[in-house]
């Protein structure tokens, strides 16, 4: 696939909660496999639940996505429709790390591949070590996540969602959870990932870390996007009035 | 105080009571057996999606644990041979009816923890591919029933105790043979303190191992 070949279509997404709460309303968004893009915005402005919405968490009123070209997700009569083949190319860290407390960090990473894909447990323990001896946490494979610290568990999380080779991973608020000095081994990881051309889509709250990995940063609020453009330009000079006045009250700055 | 305990007499005729607590560990252990499967197929059910099926089940749950428990094994000893035409022996009719009054508690302690296993944890099974089946299979059921463990345990140590009240229908449980040893002996007072404390030593290790398990639990939650 082209760097231009668009990777994601967002076409008019639609999503309330309960038909009273409207979360997002015809967002738009277009991105290339050479995209990261990071998703700002005030809370409640959607950023989320797109991203849930792009994992098959949600149930969508209107609209389409499709990835890599074929369908993907579409609201049709009233029902989502999710092709469950397109999503399992799509990995996704939660802000609460989400590891299977009864299982050990080599358990967690193996699970899916063995239980999804029929991966033989030897091979998928193989790649797994792999994984972990690249993220630090090598000697961690036998702990469980109780035993570790935030950031331990978060890098976990990100490991195993690359068990399964996902063509697009999509990061929501991955290091709010964590005590500050345990945020930058995170972010490391994620950049690592950056660097090696994985597409990724991002929601934070932390402007360094945007402006670090962000080849494109999307400014959304009440549900649409507001502003859409380089890192520089969005967070340095934004256009648009809503996305200074966010931008100034987030870095505590006046331009 | 003018009364002597006179505790010899009692000990002279311990045989009885020791057949007695094989029966009531042989009730507890057949009434788990019941209460840990049927329970939990009972809590599956009552979280069943459908109403015809979720009605019924919560009826037969909620009957159970809303009605004395003695009233119970009284009702399945004489009124269910009467309308059904059954009966199996008074061990089996005790073991019946304290095994499906601990399954409807049990299904409680199940369906509690099932439901309690946070809505990420399953978000994060989507995440990964995992079939509906699949979630089930490997990330609630492990789950959940880890964090029933200490319930289940409770509630089977109660049913250990409540087994005595099948003594009212003549099932030679420890506590029918203690009200015998009490006659025989004329000595109640000493009597039902020896069994209580042979109840007491069964129990309390139990409660001691569930305190643990609530502990250790607390420790690796956080």
């Amino acid at each position: 696939m082209s760097d231009t070949a668009p990777l994601i279509k967002i076409e008019g997404l639609h999503k309330s909660y309960g038909g009273v709460v409207q979360v997002l309303q015809g967002l738009d968004i277009e991105m290339t496999a050479g995209d990261r893009v990071v998703i700002i915005g005030p809370s409640g402005g959607g950023k989320s639940t797109l991203l849930r919405v792009l994992m098959g968490l949600e149930q969508i009123d209107r609209g389409s996505i499709t990835f890599g070209g074929n369908p993907y997700i579409s609201a049709k009569s009233g029902k989502t429709a999710i092709d469950a083949k397109v999503r399992r190319s799509i990995g996704m860290v939660f802000q609460h790390y989400t590891l299977f407390p009864h299982l050990d960090v080599i358990g967690n990473l193996i699970l899916a591949p063995t239980k999804v894909r029929g991966e033989k447990k030897a091979d998928a323990r193989e790649r797994a070590m792999a994984l972990l001896t690249r993220f630090g946490l090598a000697q961690k494979a036998n702990a469980y996540p109780a035993q570790l610290s935030g950031g331990q568990k978060q890098r976990v999380a990100i490991a195993r969602a690359l068990m399964l080779d996902p063509k697009l991973m999509l990061f929501d608020e991955v290091t709010s959870a964590l005590d500050p000095e345990l945020v930058a081994e995170v972010e490391q990881v994620i950049l690592q990932l950056a660097h090696q051309q994985m597409p990724m889509v991002i929601v934070t709250h932390d402007m360094w870390f945007a402006r670090n990995i962000a080849s494109r940063v999307i400014f959304c609020a009440g549900g649409v996007v507001v502003e859409d453009g380089p890192p520089e330009q969005v967070l340095g000079s934004p256009k648009e009035e809503r996305t200074r006045e966010f931008i100034e009250r987030v870095f505590h700055i006046k331009h | 105080m003018s009364y002597t305990f006179d505790f010899a007499s009692v000990f002279r005729n311990m045989a009885p009571l020791w057949d007695g607590l094989l029966v009531t560990i042989q009730l507890t252990i057949a009434a788990n057996v019941i209460g840990l499967t049927l329970g939990f197929v009972l809590a599956l059910l009552v979280m069943s999606r459908w109403r015809a099926i979720r009605l019924p089940v919560t009826l037969f749950i909620e009957f159970f644990r809303c009605t004395p428990a003695i009233i119970q094994i009284v009702w399945f000893f004489y009124c269910v041979p009467m309308l059904f035409n059954v009966f199996l022996g008074s061990v089996t009719m005790g073991i019946m009816a304290l095994g499906l009054n601990l399954a409807a508690f049990n299904a409680e302690a199940y369906r509690a923890s099932i439901q309690a296993v946070p809505r990420e944890q399953l978000d994060a099974g989507v995440a990964l591919g995992l079939t509906p089946f699949q979630r089930v299979l490997y990330i609630i059921l492990p789950t959940a029933v880890r964090n029933s463990v200490p319930v289940l345990l409770t509630n089977g140590i109660g049913t250990f105790q409540q087994s005595a009240l099948v003594a009212i229908v003549a099932v030679q449980d420890l506590m029918y043979q203690g009200k015998t040893l009490a006659t025989l002996t004329y000595r109640p007072i000493e009597t039902f303190t020896i069994v209580a404390l042979v109840y007491f030593a069964v129990s309390f290790p139990v409660s001691q191992i569930v305190g643990y398990l609530e502990r250790r639990r607390e420790v690796l939650a956080s």
